[in-house]
């Protein structure tokens, strides 16, 4: 068996008596940064609810890592979360705390010693390149600033999956630019990449694996498709 | 889990919903008040009732009978198990206290004594009006046996009386503390409303709903604390100050069971069950429906 983190077999999902995701099949490698893309509607933020237990299948298999998601109890989904890094479009950030404690909470909610969560949070401002600013509150920090606090945030309990949902979309082009590089650097550093977006332009800048999500099914695009979007 | 999480959380979510904890605290102290209030005058009227029950005398009034016949109605009469004393009262010593209680004017009837012999029976405080009245019905058939007489209304009156306080302080004290559970139970809720960002985040990073949940029914408990220390306060003021200084004749009043520790410490308990318990109700049924599953 390839070494997937992520392994979806006959996949159907239904919301109010119709279907989403239609016998769908998807896997992902430990190295992999991977697109996924499609209209709005097109069931992307169902896809990655799928994978961390906001929303169950009403057919199929959902492997994430050691996690058979669907057969998970409720005690065990916050396991299957901590092995994944979330970020969303909407940042998350908790606007009434500094930067340092926006990324601490993360440790803390996992019950680590808080000479361990100094450290971690630390190693993880400086890998988004913000620890000049771990004292800042969010409201000081610029869009894409912020998104990188998210991503420290997502990074702080060592995931071997990262989730985006649509990270640029609150972003100028050049910080979506950044934004991406610096989950490329990331994902070099051993960490699969699920990124869902609908910022053609980056997909073509940053070419990697591009899924597309329509009427229910997944396609991989070629190379000439994806630069053709 | 970091108890100094807990307790930072906790006390955080308490600043962040001022108007509603204080409300809360509020509820929960007037209703603790109150129940002390109710629980102390229940006690002070129970044991009243009780002294009240213990100075309950029937009196069998006998014809000429013989000291056979006497007896036989005295061992008749300590078999119930509400007897506790049984006192034969002579004519002669019936005369005497008849003297004593009339003075000059009992000198009229000269030496005439018209005094039946009795038996005095002191039942024991437990024994219920409708048992005396059972045992009064049978010794009235009695042969030897003239009247019989007890205070029956007076003691149903006070039978019915506190009764009627026991259910009502009960009713009137569950009433109030559900309210102030509700209250509580509400001020939870929009703390958790008010951080359903945060608890999103918390569960996309992989907390357990137990570890969110503790920082709230911490601050549920800390509510309840408070308004037990208020309650507390209400009630010294209240029977120490208060009651000897503008409601005097109702200065006996006293501690339950003698000591103030007894009521303290239930107020205490009673705090923390409703600040824990609705706390914990909300937090468990909210937590679930903010945010993510």
């Amino acid at each position: 068996m390839a070494d997937f983190v992520i392994d979806m077999r006959n996949v159907t999902v239904e919301l109010d008596n119709r279907i989403i995701l239609d016998d769908l099949d998807f896997s992902l490698k430990s190295t992999d940064f991977c697109y996924l893309i499609g209209t709005t509607g097109a069931g992307k933020s169902s896809f990655l609810k799928l994978l961390y237990r906001d929303l169950l299948p009403r057919y199929g298999d959902v492997q994430v890592g050691t996690f058979n998601v669907p057969r998970l109890k409720e005690k065990e989904v916050p396991m299957l979360r901590r092995s994944l890094g979330i970020v969303f479009q909407d940042f998350q950030l908790l606007p009434d705390r500094t930067v340092y404690e926006n990324v601490a909470f993360a440790l803390e909610v996992t019950g680590n010693k808080r000479s361990f969560i100094k450290k971690r949070v630390l190693e993880c401002l400086a890998l988004v390149g913000l620890s000049h600013k771990h004292a800042n509150m969010p409201g000081d920090l610029s869009g894409g600033e912020q998104q990188r606090v998210v991503i420290a945030r997502a990074l702080a309990n060592e995931p071997r999956i990262m989730l985006a949902d649509e990270p640029t979309g609150n972003l100028d082009p050049e910080a979506s630019r950044s934004i991406i590089q610096l989950l490329e650097q990331i994902n070099n550093r051993g960490m699969a990449i699920l990124l869902v977006t609908h910022n053609y332009d980056l997909v073509k800048s940053f070419p990697h694996r591009t899924l597309k999500l329509k009427n229910g099914k997944i396609y991989e695009l070629s190379e000439q498709e994806i630069k053709d979007l | 889990m970091s108890a100094f999480y807990v307790v930072k959380e906790g006390i955080a979510g308490f600043k962040r919903a001022r108007f509603a904890a204080f409300s809360s605290i509020t509820a929960i102290a007037l209703s603790l008040l109150l129940l002390a209030v109710l629980a102390r005058v229940s006690f002070n009227a129970y044991e009243l009732a009780d002294s009240i029950r213990a100075d309950v005398q029937v009196e069998i009034y006998l014809q000429d009978i013989d000291e056979n016949r006497k007896n036989s109605i005295r061992q008749s009469l300590l078999e119930y198990s509400i007897v506790q004393e049984v006192e034969f009262v002579s004519r002669e010593q019936a005369m005497e206290i008849f003297r004593a209680d009339f003075g000059v004017e009992s000198e009229l009837l000269g030496n005439v004594n018209f005094l039946p012999a009795s038996f005095k029976v002191i039942t024991t405080p437990e024994a219920r009006a409708s048992e005396i009245q059972e045992l009064v019905s049978e010794v009235r058939s009695y042969r030897g046996v003239e009247e019989v007489t007890f205070n029956q209304r007076g003691l149903e009156l006070l039978e019915e009386r506190l009764r009627v306080l026991i259910i009502v302080g009960i009713l009137l004290g569950a009433f109030i503390g559900l309210i102030a559970m509700i209250l509580v139970y509400n001020t939870i809720r929009l703390t958790i409303y008010s951080k359903k960002d945060l608890i999103k985040a918390m569960k996309l990073v992989g907390a357990t709903n137990s570890f969110i949940k503790r920082p709230f029914m911490f601050e549920g408990v800390l509510q309840g604390l408070i308004a037990s220390g208020v309650a507390i306060l209400g009630m010294w003021a209240l029977f120490q100050y208060v009651i000897p200084r503008y409601l005097p004749q109702a200065g006996v009043i006293s501690w339950p069971f003698g000591e103030w520790y007894f009521l303290t410490g239930a107020l205490i308990v009673l705090g923390l069950i409703m600040g824990y318990f609705s706390s914990r109700l909300a937090a468990k049924k909210f937590i679930r429906e903010t945010g993510i599953s």
